[in-house]
């Protein structure tokens, strides 16, 4: 009785390493790949055992091909953007969260409405009025469309925070002479501190790791690290090692922000399904 | 400003879309006085207490607060202060903080404001407790931190919604006396919302009950427990509550079907169809009078409960714990005339 | 209304008012702009042609061979990318749910390929992955003896490759929900059901299915908004081709502005891709807030 609990106890843990190595695997993979030179790349046998070169690093970082203007790129897009968000999202989930005015529920489904919008069907107006005014390949047109899906993410996930606080505490504050901006300051913003982390966290994961946008209304001098993918990449030749090494550079301040915050992640990923927000 | 705390309500209508939840409260509560406002849930006593606070607007009537209008102000204008039945601690700050919380909101600083603190902790026994968060404090610790913040201000009106709710069963019992010995060391007018009648009648000064959304009785808990006003009054009142039965009042007694008769103290002329009131503790086994089976038997230490079976209907009675009654018994009940609470069958008001 | 009332709807306005504008700015006016740019036709290739052009573009796209296979691709990558992600999550959840030591190391694994950019995990499928001869997967068939297969390069290949690559990324959100979902189940109804003598297949069928059922929902509308947008593993792996074979609706909206740039006609595309995304989001709001 007790060898079949232990038998099966092991074929689960077995199917979960599986699956672990599936979603692991990849990116190991690339980990792997971007410490080897190319002609290790492709060999086949596949070589287990190889000398470790650093060579990739310096070219992606300090070389020819240095993707640190694209890091800087993406930094000043991703900031900016999710500074830009959160000072307007917060207030306004706070309205839409507690407040009676009139249109509520039609203002509520506005912005849920925005959330769903093809990202393609915005690009081609933007990218049309942006070349009018010269605004292609500046930061200010990029961190305006970044705001399109930035903006109401953030509210809804806000939104589900704000919903629970307790409905006594604005009362509280108010007989105790708080008046309602103070309240909101001193009696409710603290008490949503760890969902205005975890919002801020996403919405900046969502920015830095934005693609469409970038590569359409980017040019030369706004060039986020995600199109700077592509240099590895020309109709001649692919430069694995360097891809991979690029790869884990760009995507290192993700990792490290996903591994950090990962228990809140997890909390704002079900918050907002179940709430009805909902990331691309 | 006239700060002594008396309360007047007039006229008060409060509708939630097309449901009325009040139908015209009047009220006149007098400075210094412990008031309680009783009802089952959905009576409407909360929604007076909110209002009273500005925390609900009203659709008809107005209030005041020592003879000033005060219908259109806001919460915070009032001078007023509430505890809230969930004590709504602001769970971020310490125990200091709470309580400091109101004057730091108009103003107060410094060594003004910590004595101050200090002063209402002490008052209610938490003075140890002030480097807490509420999130640390046991249930009946947060709400004496509840308490303190109310009282630091020293306002004119105190309102408490089912304040001690909350705990359990014995401290209940403690705290009910603290709060009434401390309301009568500061002397500030309280309103006191609760559903249930031992607290009512253990702390009030005074008692407005209330029904559906219309205050049914304004009295002492003494009037209240001797001379119910209405039917449902007297049938919410009392542990166990008082033994309402479908009879007929012809002359100088009282009917009831299938049972026998007693007689009360008051005549009528023509048979009326009256709903009869006794106590459980002031039905007696007579040697004659109504005829009741003995259904069951709750033997609670002190004295005992029995239930029977009078006509088709069940009434309960209080008897010693030495009392021989079997269930199944066949036994004869009687009253005293006085003991006699009668009320219209069909409005519930009182008729004796 | 009172003062208080008043004071409440200005408080709430002055709060809401600024991201309010903001939105209909950057949101609703493009896209009244995108739809009259759906009217025209605007050929930045072929300058000299631009003018009003009514539906003309929409005229063309019903006859356009092009627009019915992105629209019959885009059926297929979203139903079977959302099937597979809530199917496998569901299974996962469940499997994992039985090991309790292990769900802190599965949940950090599940965090890795949610948080990385799509472009990127494009790119190491393509690269790394499914390259022939030393990508994984070819490494995995060869030793099994499957041989070694152009995943990208042959076209029905490639669409299951990317349907894979996009289920891999986006089935460890489902698994996440669901896992957090099941384990807030009450316990007792599963011991009461085991009373009652259910199997454990009945068990699940009958108790655990109704019970996660607004989660699944909830799973199955965020993923469908996802896979209807998806564009950047695709471009990255793919780019749409080989031909047309993974160009779902969204790339050949963006291929016919940006790469044949005509601007005009990939309005009109995005606007009906637009107008399914409403369709679909409508349809499946409704069937949350219907009854079980």
């Amino acid at each position: 009785m007790r060898n079949a609990l232990l038998v099966r106890r092991l074929a689960l843990a077995a199917m979960a390493g599986a699956l672990l190595s599936i979603w692991a695997f990849p990116v190991l993979w690339a980990l792997l790949t971007s410490f080897k030179t190319e002609r290790d790349v492709l060999a086949y046998p596949p070589v287990w055992w190889f000398t470790p070169t650093m060579a990739n690093y310096r070219e992606v970082l300090f070389g020819s091909s240095s993707i640190v203007p694209n890091l800087v790129s993406s930094m000043v897009v991703s900031v900016s953007t999710t500074l830009l968000t959160m000072l307007f999202a917060v207030p306004a989930a706070y309205a839409l969260a507690r407040l009676r005015y009139p249109a509520k529920r039609a203002s509520g489904f506005y912005v849920l409405a925005t959330q769903m919008l093809p990202p393609v069907g915005l690009i081609i107006p933007y990218y049309l009025a942006l070349q009018r005014v010269g605004g292609l390949d500046t930061y200010a047109g990029m961190i305006a469309i970044y705001l399109t899906f930035s903006l109401p993410f953030a509210i809804w996930l806000m939104v589900s925070y704000f919903e629970d606080v307790p409905f006594e505490m604005e009362e509280a504050a108010l007989l105790d002479r708080a008046g309602r901006l103070r309240a909101l300051w001193h009696v409710i913003l603290p008490q949503v501190r760890g969902g205005i982390a975890v919002t801020t966290v996403f919405v900046f994961l969502n920015a830095w790791n934005e693609f469409l946008f970038a590569v359409v209304l980017g040019g030369n001098r706004v060039r986020p690290v995600t199109v700077a993918m592509f240099n590895f990449i020309s109709v001649e030749q692919t430069q694995w090692a360097r891809l991979a090494a690029g790869a884990m550079v760009a995507m290192a301040p993700v990792i490290v922000l996903g591994l950090l915050a990962q228990r809140h992640i997890v909390k704002g990923l079900t918050v907002g399904a179940v709430k009805g927000g909902g990331r691309r | 400003m006239n700060k002594q705390g008396s309360v007047a309500i007039q006229g008060v209508v409060k509708r939630h879309g097309s449901v009325t939840v009040l139908h015209g409260i009047d009220l006149e509560i007098e400075a210094g006085e412990f008031f309680v406002l009783l009802g089952p849930s959905g009576s409407g006593k909360t929604t007076t207490l909110r209002i009273l606070a500005g925390l609900e607007s009203v659709n008809a009537g107005n209030v005041y607060l020592d003879g000033e209008k005060v219908t259109d102000k806001e919460p915070g204008e009032r001078d007023v202060a509430m505890v809230f039945q969930s004590y709504a601690l602001y769970p971020h700050m310490t125990v200091a903080q709470n309580i400091g919380f109101p004057l730091k909101m108009v103003g107060q600083t410094g060594d003004t404001l910590t004595k101050a603190v200090a002063d209402a902790a002490d008052k209610v026994d938490i003075g140890h407790l002030l480097d807490r968060r509420p999130g640390q404090l046991s249930g009946g610790q947060q709400q004496r931190v509840a308490l303190a913040r109310a009282i630091v201000r020293q306002p004119r009106l105190f309102l408490l919604d089912e304040p001690l709710s909350n705990l359990d069963a014995k401290l209940r019992m403690e705290t009910r006396v603290e709060l009434k010995k401390l309301q009568r060391a500061l002397g500030v007018t309280a309103v006191y919302v609760t559903h249930d009648q031992e607290e009512a009648m253990t702390l009030a000064d005074r008692v407005a009950v209330f029904m559906d959304g219309r205050i049914v009785q304004v009295a002492s808990p003494k009037e209240i427990f001797g001379r119910p006003a209405h039917a449902s009054v007297a049938g919410f009142i009392g542990t166990p509550p008082m033994n309402l039965l479908a009879a007929t009042w012809q002359g100088s007694d009282v009917f009831l079907e299938g049972a026998g008769r007693v007689r009360v103290g008051v005549t009528s002329t023509d048979a009326r169809p009256v709903t009869l009131g006794v106590r459980p503790a002031d039905l007696r086994l007579a040697p004659e009078g109504l005829a009741a089976r003995v259904e069951l038997i709750e033997e609670l230490g002190d004295s005992h409960i029995v239930i029977a079976t009078l006509g088709s209907e069940r009434v309960k009675l209080r008897t010693e714990p030495t009392s021989p009654l079997r269930e199944g018994d066949r036994v004869q009940l009687g009253l005293t005339p006085d003991a006699a609470h009668l009320f219209d069958r069909a409005t519930g008001a009182r008729l004796n | 209304m009172t003062r208080f009332e008043t004071r409440e709807r200005g408080f709430a306005l002055a709060l809401l008012g600024p991201a309010l504008l903001l939105l209909l700015l950057i949101t609703t006016a493009p896209l009244i702009y995108l739809g009259w740019t759906s009217l025209q036709r605007l050929d930045l290739g072929m300058p000299w042609l631009s003018g009003l052009a009514g539906v003309d573009n929409y005229a063309k796209m019903s006859a356009d061979p092009r627009f019915w296979n992105s629209l019959a691709l885009t059926f297929v990558y979203t139903a079977s990318t959302v099937l597979l992600q809530v199917v496998l999550g569901l299974s996962l959840a469940l499997l994992v749910l039985q090991i309790p030591r292990g769900q802190g190391v599965l949940r950090v694994a599940a965090i890795l390929p949610i948080v990385l950019a799509p472009v990127v995990v494009g790119l190491f499928w393509r690269t790394l992955v499914l390259a022939p001869d030393f990508g994984l997967v070819d490494l995995v068939t060869r030793a099994l003896g499957l041989g070694s297969h152009n995943w990208l390069g042959d076209p029905q290949l490639a669409l299951i490759s990317v349907i894979a690559i996009h289920t891999w990324q986006w089935t460890p959100f489902a698994f996440l929900v669901l896992l957090a979902t099941l384990a807030t189940l009450p316990p007792d109804i599963y011991e009461a059901a085991r009373l009652d003598r259910a199997t454990a297949w009945k068990r699940f069928v009958h108790i655990t299915l109704p019970l996660i059922r607004p989660a699944v929902v909830m799973v199955v509308i965020l993923r469908t908004m996802t896979a209807l947008s998806a564009f950047a593993a695709i471009f990255a792996a793919t780019g749409g081709g080989p031909g047309s074979s993974t160009e779902i609706l969204n790339l050949y909206a963006y291929r016919t502005s940006f790469s044949e740039l005509n601007l005009g006609y990939g309005a009109s595309l995005a606007v009906v891709l637009l107008a399914i995304t409403l369709a679909v989001s409508w349809l499946l709001f409704r069937r949350r807030r219907a009854p079980a």
